[in-house]
Formats: structure tokens, sequence, C-alpha cells
């Protein structure tokens, strides 16, 4: 019920930054007081970004509407982007408040509840709202999302006033939904894994869920006021109103984001291009060798013959979903393209992206370590400082690359398609920090070695990373 | 397919094995962009911009290598009716309203034969102010497989009405040589004819179209029924169009080491003239931009960029996107060591120099995408200076005024000149102005040379050439270039021919393959002459039915 906790959602409202173990999605740990963000295109003293001032996204909409989707998802691009950017999941205040497996009252969500319900409300309220004044005047936030139901437009009139009163712009987001599907699906997807329903028929379960929420929040108004500025979402983006938003960057770039947000669950691939026959170097852009076609067959295997058995395991547990459709990108580079071969040979269509272009090494390339320290001693230097910013003469950094590929982030949103990334692992780091928030420490070293295929399963709350092997490969793509 | 080798060259190498040398060629295009056709239906009453809107959205679309085009009802119209009043617009005239139907359905059925023709964007400019007219639209696309999007531009602010009628519309054709006021009179009382049959897109009863609709520039924005990125980017694009007016500077680098020495590439330091530009650019600019101008500064993150800009006084931020074309291998070579040492690679670039991309480095066709932020961007700002590089500053030309990708990576961008660009409805206006500095000529003409030009005129014949390419680009419909002179293909068949003297053997053979290479540039030769032709008549017949009237603005108008 309201006490379900999502897959990953942490016990105490707030985590610290985890410990490197990048396997896991970092998306709701705090990265402190971390320098720069992967794609972040410039610092500024005040530590805010493009000229938008402090914003707060408050969401507005019952539950099983994919609020909780939505925030994450604008975090995890937000912070993408360099914007200072914390999520606060009233959700999660309740929770801890409550403890384990406890229920709020039953009149809680009413708008006249009982005074010692009021006194619960106003507890949690006040916990989540020092945090967010926290992080707005002491830790230089610039945007927070506040995740909460919002039912009422006095509530969120008083709301906007608030932050007002302390220089902040208000924008809401309200997740609207009146097609019983998409409910049912959000219902199913996150909501009835909680050991409530542990013995439940799903389908009843579903039904329980529905009829408990309506229940508890019996009131519950959409925006109208056209003073405010808001989107508003409908049917999971099938219709999407925006009002007065165009007062900056980042407003604008969230509605060409939130555009191309669906809730389709659909996986992602990543795997490397296979080794190539010449000397391998940026500007030769050799083709694949023998060694290198072999790879790319055993890849397809691989992934293909993963891809039914998991379909078999889904239908063995009831589902009825049809399979989806797998769609491959590969940069214009030779190896990558080459390395898409065999899928096109078995019909898939393939999108090429010069965005997706390896990492441009410059002058240090083909040197080993010790080689550019005796011929750059000052670059070698600097990049020993901060590998994910800086870049040798004539190259690129990783943050060059994060910037260069922020337009393919929205198109991967967008496509509703399986996909399968082949490309050079600096591509792959980089994407991959984007799907797993990994800081830009971890970026550089990421390792995606070619006898893996990493698949990133999308959740609402949190991101799930798993390599598959693929038989018969060394981990430097040469045959077994 | 999206992808072929050429094969390029053919020999044996040392061990006698064969060994051939290939090029990488994309063959598909459309690899770039989803594969779907979509109809962009304005929809909307007159002076609510939406012509402008869609002339924006064709550049941007063709800019990144989308075929594009848009259809205008009101030209169609205008060839039956070329100055009507606006009893022509009262819905109770039948017969006004019999032509205004069969010019719609005129514009229909070019667009779905042009889309059949393989076009990927076309543009509907015409009021479809009714819900049937929708209908009916909707229908003959979708019978043809093309995906509808309606972008309606909804106006309830006065001011901005009359602001757009006065600036406008009574430049249209329909007003040539009328009173101005009488114009705006009579536009009025049109605008209110279509008002009584106008009806804006129901949220409710046409739900299922896939619709944007701007209210009040973009103070509020619906979104309906999106299908694909594309889409996304149509509307992501047109949410950040502004009217505001304002200009756009551009500068290349000053003259640096490398463009003394005739190397391509590299991160070189500006050369001493090159930084008696640097120096002359805060005086030049200061002169030509408004006092109290708020400017904002962007350069790459080259040397030579951030050389030229050191002394001017405004906020600066370095672009790795405005960094110049990567020559790959070809890196810090001079055009007669390119020729030299890749004369395949030399010859390609010259067929196709949009597409052609350096070994391990970059085609114009790259740089484009990954200058498409910056446009972007360019449109949501206001005044801004860019200092950036020979190919980037070709490509962002191209973009406002509309060259076409044949022309764009030759035309000449001199050194040492500050070009203004002001973006206004009727297409963009430059201006140039040289700092008076002389410098080398980098521009290097198609099949011409490899040995550049050191002359001290370089700098005025580079400037003429590009004012010429301004002039052209405010042309509707801008025809192909010329075909190559004949003198041209003489000299380069003379250079080939003695070429085969020195190899001396295989003469024959190599002869032959000459002679029908020579015959597949006369094949295109008369074909381009027919296209040109075709166009110039086409273009006559045009100009009678109008008038004299001769700029873009048949395009713009409102209709």
């Amino acid at each position: 019920m309201a006490n379900s906790v999502p897959e990953g959602a942490p016990t105490s409202p707030i985590r610290k930054r985890r410990q490197s173990n990048v396997d896991v999605d970092a998306i709701h740990d705090d990265p402190g007081s971390e320098s720069m963000a992967p794609a972040q295109l410039y610092a500024t003293e005040s530590g805010q970004l493009f000229h938008s001032g402090k914003l707060a996204i408050v969401t507005v909409g019952l539950p099983a509407r994919g609020k909780t989707h939505i925030s994450v998802a604008l975090l995890r691009y937000l912070r993408w982007l360099g914007v200072k950017t914390r999520a606060f999941h009233l959700g999660d205040y309740r929770r801890a408040h409550m403890g384990e497996g406890k229920d709020v009252p039953a009149d809680y969500f009413h708008v006249n509840a009982s005074p010692s319900s009021q006194a619960i409300r106003k507890m949690i309220l006040e916990k989540c709202w020092m945090d967010l004044h926290h992080f707005f005047d002491e830790e230089n936030g610039q945007i927070a999302i506040y995740d909460a139901v919002n039912p009422l437009a006095k509530g969120r009139k008083k709301l906007e006033e608030e932050f007002r009163k302390k220089g902040i712009q208000t924008i809401f987001i309200e997740s609207y939904v009146d097609d019983p599907k998409i409910i049912e699906q959000n219902v199913r997807n996150v909501k009835i894994s909680s050991p409530d329903y542990a013995n439940w028929d799903p389908d009843a379960a579903v039904q329980d869920y529905i009829r408990r929420i309506n229940i508890k929040i019996p009131d519950f108004e959409t925006i109208t006021d056209s003073t405010q500025s808001y989107i508003k979402m409908i049917n999971a983006g099938k219709r999407i109103i925006v009002n007065r938003c165009r007062f900056g960057y980042l407003p604008q770039r969230m509605v060409f984001y939130l555009m191309n947000l669906h809730i389709q669950s659909r996986k992602t691939y990543f795997a490397r291009a296979g080794i190539s026959a010449q000397e391998d170097s940026y500007r030769a852009d050799a083709p694949l060798c023998k060694a290198g076609r072999e790879y790319s067959k055993r890849l397809i295997d691989a992934l293909m013959k993963h891809r039914e058995q998991e379909y078999k395991e889904a239908l063995e547990e009831g589902s009825d979903d049809p399979e989806t459709p797998l769609a491959v990108w590969t940069s214009t580079r030779r190896r990558t393209v080459q390395t898409a071969e065999p899928f096109i040979q078995a019909g898939l269509k393939i999108k090429q992206r010069p965005q997706m272009s390896q990492l441009n090494p410059g002058d240090a390339e083909k040197l080993d370590d010790e080689q550019i320290q005796e011929m750059y001693p000052e670059e070698w230097e600097k990049h020993q400082l901060d590998p994910f910013h800086h870049r040798y003469p004539r190259g690129e950094s990783y943050h060059d690359l994060a910037v260069r590929m922020e337009p393919i982030i929205l198109e991967l949103e967008r496509d509703k398609n399986d996909l399968i990334i082949i490309a050079h692992e600096s591509v792959l780091r980089v994407m991959y920090g984007y799907l797993m928030a990994c800081s830009t420490q971890d970026i550089p070293t990421l390792m995606f070695p070619r006898n893996e295929i990493v698949e990133i399963i999308p959740a609402s709350y949190i991101n799930r990373a798993k390599r598959i092997p693929i038989p018969g490969v060394k981990p430097s793509g040469e045959i077994v | 397919m999206v992808h072929f080798f050429k094969i390029i060259d053919r020999g044996t190498n040392a061990e006698g094995k064969e060994q051939i040398e290939v090029i990488w060629v994309d063959a598909d295009e459309k690899d770039q962009v989803e594969d779907v056709q979509i109809c962009v239906v304005m929809v909307g009453l007159p002076a609510r911009g939406k012509s402008l809107i869609a002339r924006k959205i064709v550049n941007y679309l063709k800019w990144l290598s989308i075929n594009a085009k848009s259809f205008n009802v009101g030209t169609y119209r205008r060839t039956e009716t070329p100055k009507p009043g606006a009893e022509f617009f009262d819905t109770n005239n039948t017969e006004g309203e019999r032509l205004r139907r069969a010019a719609a359905e005129a514009a229909v059925t070019d667009m779905l034969q042009w889309f059949s023709t393989g076009g990927h964007v076309g543009v509907l400019d015409a009021t479809n102010s009714t819900k049937s007219r929708r209908k009916w639209i909707k229908e003959q696309c979708e019978a043809r497989g093309c995906q509808v999007l309606f972008v309606e531009s909804k106006c309830e602010d006065d001011e901005i009405i009359d602001k757009n009628i006065r600036s406008v519309k009574v430049n249209s054709p329909d007003y040539k040589g009328s009173d101005p006021e009488e114009a705006v009179r009579d536009f009025m009382n049109r605008i209110r004819n279509y008002e009584r049959v106008y009806q804006t897109i129901d949220d409710d009863e046409e739900k299922d179209l896939t619709y944007v609709k701007l209210v009040d520039v973009g103070t509020q924005v619906v979104i309906n029924n999106i299908e694909n990125y594309l889409q996304t980017r149509v509307i992501y694009f047109t949410m950040n169009l502004h009217i505001t007016p304002r200009s756009i500077w551009l500068s290349r680098h000053g003259e640096s080491m490398f463009n003394v020495s005739g190397q391509i590439g590299g991160d070189a330091d500006l050369s001493p003239r090159g930084m008696m530009y640097a120096e002359k650019l805060p005086d030049l600019v200061s002169k030509i931009v408004p006092e109290g101008t708020k400017l904002k500064l962007w350069t790459s993150t080259m040397k030579r960029t951030i050389q030229t800009a050191q002394f001017l006084p405004y906020e600066k931020k370095e672009w790795k996107a405005l960094d110049e074309l990567d020559a790959g291998v070809c890196d810090g070579l001079t055009y007669p060591q390119i020729e030299a040492k890749y004369p395949a690679d030399f010859k390609s670039r010259d067929d196709d120099k949009y597409n052609y991309r350096y070994r391990g480095g970059e085609s114009y066709r790259d740089v484009v995408i990954r200058l498409e932020p910056i446009i972007m961007e360019m449109e949501r700002e206001d005044n801004i200076m860019i200092v950036t590089h020979q190919a980037v500053l070709r490509c962002i030309y191209a973009y406002f005024m509309n060259i076409p990708q044949h022309r764009s990576p030759w035309m000449a961008i001199p050194l040492h000149t500050v070009i203004k660009l002001t973006p206004g409805a009727y297409g963009t206006e430059m201006e140039m102005f040289n700092a008076g500095i002389p410098a080398v000529s980098t521009y290097r003409e198609k099949y011409g040379s490899a040995e550049m030009g050191e002359s001290e005129g370089a700098a005025s014949a580079d400037l003429s050439m590009l004012a010429d390419t301004a002039k052209t680009s405010q042309e509707p419909d801008s025809v192909p270039t010329g075909p190559a002179p004949v003198e041209k293909l003489e000299k380069a068949a003379a250079k080939a021919a003695a070429k085969l003297g020195a190899v001396g053997e295989s003469v024959g053979e190599l002869a032959h393959k000459l002679e029908q290479e020579i015959e597949t540039i006369e094949d295109k030769v008369r074909e381009q002459k027919e296209v040109i032709e075709e166009a110039v008549l086409k273009r006559r017949r045009s100009l009678e039915v109008r008038g004299k009237k001769d700029t873009d603005g048949d395009t713009l108008l409102m209709e």
C-alpha cells in the first residue's frame, strides 16, 4: 500500500554516495561535493547553470500515475547536465517516519483528517522541508524535485508562494491519467510487488490497490491555473500541456526530454566493436580483422540466445506481452559498422550516428603511459588530476564526448525498441554513466571487456545492470 | 544497405599479392533520419506567423540533410487571383471558395507527388482552419503512408497580430502598390472572414491527431500524440524560435601560421597579420555593433580562435563543437601534399565535398550534425558573436542563408572580415565588414589547382564570391549551380593526360577509362543544364504571374 517499498528504495531518505560500486544505479545517492557532472557545459561561482536561478519542480498526481518515474528520469537527466538537483520523495519520508511495515492512518490524506493524523502529516512534511531548504540554503542546490501527491489547488498555490518568498521559481509537473489501462500497468509494475500482496492473484491485487487509493485520497484537483508554470503530462505523455515555461533554457529542455520519455519497459545492451585488422589508430579507422568478424558472429549468437531464453521464461511466467523488437545503433566508424553486419543479415534495422564515434585521443594516441609522461609531462599531470575533463592536445575529453552525445541520450529515451549499441569503449562508458548515474571519477575507468554484453534493465525507481557472457571470446576480443 | 566500399585503386604489393585500396562511402543519406515521411500541416488564422514557422522548419531540416519542402497554398491561389480583395475570402463568396479549394487541392496533390519521389518532410502552409479540411488532408496523406503533424499557431494578443500585419502583410504581393493603411484595413477584413469559419484544433474531437498548438507565441503549448523522435525535434525547434530582433556576428580566426604555410588543420598560433586582426577587432566590432548591445561571444577550443577573440570585452564561452572540421590523416598537410599522397581522396573530395569524410576525420555532414545543438542555442539566444573556422562558418552561414549542400562547402569565407547576419521575417540579411588587413587566401575552387593563391587581391575576390552566394540564396527555389565550365574539364583532362604520359604504361586502358569518365561528366552537365533550364522557365512563368516582386517573401507570406 502506501507503505509498499519500490525495489531498491533506501531505508533512510537520503543516502551517501556509493563507494564506487558501478554495478548499482547511483541515481538516489547524494553526489556530495563532486565538482562537475558528465555533460556539464561550464561551472559558475554561484553553482547555478543556464541562468535559470533556483527551481522547484513540484509533482502533482495520484499514486500509480508514474510521478516517481518522471521525477527520477528528470533527476537523471538534470544531474547529467550538471545541474545540482535532488529529489525529495515524500513517500520515502513517510515510510521512514512510520517504520517498516506500518501504514499511515486511514484518513491521512483526507482534507478533514483527525488531529492525530494531521500531526503525523505535519511531522513528516517538516522533516522533508527541512532537508529541502537545507539543500537550497546550505548546499547550493539549484533544482529540488518535490515528489508528492499535492492534490489540491489551494495547497499548490501556497507552495508556490512559499518558494517565491525564497526567490525560487516553481514548475509543477502533473501526471494525469484517465486511461485505466495505464493505471493498471503502473500498479502492476511497481506497486503490487510489496509484501502486502504476497499471495494475491495479480488482477485482484491491482483492483484492491486502486480501490484503496480512491478511498484514501478522495479529493484531487487537476491543474488549471493559467498563471502558474506547469507541464501536464496526460496519459503518460500522450498529451503534454506546457504553460508559461518559456522563461529559460532548462524548462524548454525539460519539455523536450519529457516529450521523449515513455513508460514502456525496454532493454539496452552495450557491446564493443570487434578488433581491427591493421594496427589500430583513430585516424586509420581500420576495418575488422578475421577475429573481429568472428567476434561479430559470436556476439549476435550470444545475444539472440539470451533474448530467446528470457522470452521463453517470461512466457512460462504467464506473460502475454509480445517480444520487443531489437534495433541496432552504431557509430559511423568502420569497426562498429562492420560488427553490426551480422545484425543486418538477420534483417534488423541499423542506425549510424556520427555523435557516437569514439573519443578522439589527439596527440596522445598510441602512446603508453610512460611515453605520454615523457613527451607531455604537464598534460600527463593534468590528466591524472581530472581524467574526465582533461583533453590531450588536439583530442577530446570524456566531457567533450558526453556533450556531443547529448542528442543521442534523448533519442535513446524516445526509442521503444530494445537496443543494442555497438560502440567504442569510451562511448559505452559515457552512455552507461548516464543510465547508471556514474560519477565523473568512475566513468573513465569503467570496463567493457569484449567477452560480455552489458544489459541495462530499466525501472521507475532504479536501473539494473547485468552482464551476459559471449562464449568463445576472450576479454581482449580474440577468439578462443 | 547503409554503407559500402568503393574501390579506388588496385595494385600488387611487394609480395606480389593483389592489394585493393578502398574508401568508405555512405550509400544512404536517409540513415540519419527515421524511416518516415511526415507532412507538417500549418493551422491558424492569417498573420499568426505560420509561414515564418514553416520556412524555418524547412530550412532547419534541409540543413540537416532531411529532404524538406514547403507548399504554400497562397502561391497556388495567386496564379488565378493575383490581388484579391477581402471579399474574395468571404465564405459566402462561392466563386472565391471554389478557387481557394482548388488551390488547396493543387498544393496537396503536388506535395503528395513530391512525397512519392522521396520527399521526407513536406510543409503545407495554409490556414487549414476547419476540422473537415484537416480531416481531408489527414486522409489524403495517410493513404500515401505519410504521418501528419499539425502545427497550430494561435494568438489572442491583438498587439502581436497588429505588429505582424504592419511589418509583414502590407509587403505581400497581394497589396503591391496599395496604400498601406488601406492594405491593413483590407487584411483585417480578410482575417474577419476567416474567423467566421475558423475552428481551433479540438482537444477532444480531434484527439487522435498528432499536433502541437502554440498559443500566444508559446506561452502555452499543447503537444498531442507524438509518434517519433523527428517530430519531437521539430516541435522543440519551433518552441525555441523567437521574434525578438537581433543580429549574429561571425568571423573566422585571424590568419594562422598554418594558413601562411598552406597547411590544413592543426592547432597553430596566429601569424603576425592574424594578431593584427585580433588587435583591431575590438575597434571594428565597436563600430558595427550598436552601442549598449549585450553581446555573447563564442569561440572554438582552438588557439587561433581564442587568440583572435582575446581582446574583445564580452562574456566568452568555448565550444568544442565549434572546432574546425577534422581532416583526419590529412591534418597538417598542404593541398599539394594531399594530392600527392592521397590522389584518389583528393579527387573524391572535389566530387562530393559535402559527404566526403577524411580518413579518420570528418565530413561536412558530420560537422553539421555536431553543430545542431549550437544552432538550437543560436535560435534561442539574442545577440551573439562567433569566432570560429572556415568549414564551421560555412555550415552556420548555410543554415541562416539557406545555401544548398552542393554549394555550401565551396563558399569562400574570407579571413579578417566580420559578417553580420540579421534574421527577419523575409529571410536573413547579410552585411560584411573587412578589417583591411591583408591575409593569404585559403580558398581552393572545385577541381582547381592544389596550389593556393597568394595575391593581394585575394580577400576582395573572396568577398565578391560570398556576396554573390548571398544574393542568389534569396531566391525562392535556389537552382542547382551551373555545370563545371568546359575549360575546367579540359584542364582536368589535360592534367590527366599529362599524368598518363608520365605513367607510360597501359596508357590505352587508362585513356579509355578517362574517356568514359569524361562521358559521364558530360552526361551530368547535360542533366544539370536541363534542370536549370526547367527551373528558369518555371521561375519566369511564376514571375509573369506574380509581377516583378522577387524575394523569398512569397514562401513567407502568411496566407
